[in-house]
């Protein structure tokens, strides 16, 4: 069909030239598809230059309050390989906890307030609140048990407070790890079960696309990778994160502020579906049995389905938080103090699973433990390329729909990877009712 | 009480109110008062209304106003923007939050917004100076509200 189309969506009119999806095709022929959005945390290195090693969690934490667990943990690995600082395994433990809470709430909201009223053609999840106020309570109801992980294991849920280089600060008591278990079994399951069956009305909706491409995540022996373990290719298997600029290759792009990054093709995908491709072998059976009700198969092509493997990631994380209360409990609560005694003095690199894909952060501190350089790339930046190499192959294929459907066909495919507007600001804009 | 925050206190005058809640602990202006920083996650504040409490909320808000302009009012007073094209949850704002809450009628009958007009959102500033000094005002709103 020889057809001419314009697309352009500005959806974040407040960071001007961010967040667009354009898209212009001339009598059949795909001239540009790219997503324009936001760059990794401009200014990382100013912000972190000079800093002490207590300093440096705290101020990542405030980048982003929707990623904020994920900094922090990321950021103390860093200073803690910097500096040589071991930590107990009862501090990976606990931040493995916080690391499933975060996961759960954000994949389930993701999944519920973004992607179900896509599915359910909708618009957006304000008419669910109205239509299905039984659903979006229950998703709100799953957020705040998530929430509650954070509390009980970090002090705070948002803005995590108790994790420091070197451990926590104060340990959760067994009574609190009993009672989050508690509601984890008799709260959080049910929920997560019921989510599987809303979802699985409506999986068959999500749009059958695919394209093959290169999955990058952590991969570790023993668990599904979410805190820690080696980067891992689908393509290339496993190297350690030392690599990591290796396994990022960022390069400048003309039509995008960000950073794109590269690896063993022209782009490649992070996030929940590239973990479960590198990882469905290490589930527990309430997400696999999960995955198959969803129609979720190893090796997935289809980027859409990255919500499908969050919610299935969602009850990975509920589950194992269970088993991780248990084994904390069983191998007995230690009031240990944080280790703060730096061994040497270099550059540190910490890498982690946030819902969004994997996350770096690199430091070099001097010998006052001072921070010299910093550098960090976030897991939108790293899709960025494959969600454009998805449209140049998606906008053909479907070029004989209407103008909207496109339109909705391509934000449906940008929200799947829940994309990270990490500088965005969170001001009320008002009008006085006269 | 309760007094919330919500804003990203690295862009600017975005985190006017993270340097209230900040003000109020160093002083222990409000002792008693229950204080949180949704910082851009305003959705945690769904958890956290309490009905039967005043809750008061000091945002950062484009009120069409000079900068620094401070204006206390009621959710029911105004009309807030949502967006209800999200490509991202990282868009879930205060406006999206009320709009949730009142549909779900857990919206709390004392809601009390403080906003204050922004002179500028630039990543890594601090407060502008008309901002800065906004927060006495900011204050004695929440002073006034309290003693009602």
């Amino acid at each position: 069909m020889s057809r001419n189309l314009d697309i352009n969506v500005k959806h974040l009119t407040r960071v001007e030239g961010h967040g667009n999806i354009v898209v212009n095709m001339k009598e059949g022929t795909l001239e540009k598809a790219e997503l324009q959005i936001v760059e990794a945390p401009r200014y990382f290195e100013a912000m972190l230059k000079g800093r002490s090693f207590h300093e440096a969690a705290i101020i990542t934490s405030r980048i982003c309050g929707i990623c904020s667990l994920g900094h922090q943990l990321c950021s103390l690995k860093a200073t803690e390989q910097a500096l040589g600082l071991e930590v107990s395994e009862q501090t990976k433990l606990l931040r493995t906890l916080l690391t499933h809470g975060a996961t759960l709430q954000s994949n389930v909201l993701h999944a519920y307030f973004l992607a179900a009223p896509d599915l359910l053609d909708v618009g957006s999840v304000f008419p669910l609140v109205e239509s299905h106020p039984d659903v979006v309570v229950r998703a709100l109801r799953m957020k705040r048990l998530a929430n509650d992980i954070g509390d009980v294991v970090s002090g705070r849920a948002v803005h995590p407070i108790t994790p420091v280089p070197g451990g926590f600060t104060r340990i959760p008591t067994e009574k609190e790890l009993l009672e989050l278990k508690r509601r984890l079994v008799e709260e959080m399951v049910p929920d997560f079960l019921a989510t599987v069956e809303t979802m699985q009305a409506l999986a068959g909706k999500i749009p059958d696309f695919t394209r093959d491409t290169e999955y990058i995540s952590l991969r570790a022996d023993d668990c599904y990778a979410l805190y820690d373990g080696d980067i891992c290719s689908s393509d290339t298997g496993r190297v350690a994160d030392s690599e990591y600029r290796a396994m990022t290759n960022e390069f400048i792009v003309p039509h995008s502020t960000s950073k794109h990054c590269k690896v063993n093709r022209s782009s490649y995908m992070v996030g929940a579906l590239a973990r479960w491709n590198n990882n469905h072998d290490k589930l527990n059976d309430v997400a696999l049995d999960a995955a198959e009700k969803l129609g979720l198969k190893p090796n997935c092509i289809n980027p859409y389905m990255n919500t499908i493997a969050q919610v299935v990631e969602a009850g990975y994380c509920a589950l194992d938080s269970v088993a991780i209360i248990d084994k904390l409990l069983s191998d007995g609560l230690k009031n240990e103090l944080p280790n703060q005694e730096p061994t040497r003095f270099g550059t540190g690199i910490g890498s982690v699973e946030v819902p969004r894909g994997i996350l770096y952060h690199e430091y070099t501190y001097d010998r006052q433990a001072r921070i010299t350089a910093a550098n960090c790339i976030i897991p939108t930046g790293q899709n960025l390329g494959n969600i454009d190499d998805d449209m140049k192959k998606l906008v053909p294929e479907i070029v004989e729909k209407s103008k909207e459907e496109i339109t909705l066909t391509l934000e449906m495919l940008v929200r799947a990877y829940d994309p990270c507007i990490s500088c965005s600001v969170h001001m009320l804009d008002v009008d006085f009712i006269e | 009480m309760r007094i919330f925050a919500v804003g990203n206190s690295f862009y600017g005058d975005d985190g006017v109110g993270a340097a209230v809640l900040d003000r109020i602990r160093e002083a222990d202006i409000f002792p008693g008062a229950c204080l949180f920083d949704a910082h851009t996650d305003a959705l945690a504040l769904l958890d956290r209304f309490t009905p039967g409490e005043t809750n008061i909320i000091v945002d950062a808000a484009d009120m069409g106003l000079e900068p620094g302009a401070v204006a206390a009012f009621r959710p029911a007073e105004v009309d807030m923007k949502i967006r209800s094209d999200h490509l991202s949850m990282h868009g879930f704002g205060l406006g999206e939050t009320f709009a949730m809450a009142a549909r779900l009628g857990s919206m709390p009958e004392d809601v009390l917004i403080v906003g204050v007009q922004p002179a500028q959102m630039e990543i890594n500033t601090g407060l502008s100076e008309p901002v800065a000094a906004a927060i006495p005002q900011v204050l004695s709103l929440i002073e006034a509200e309290a003693t009602e």
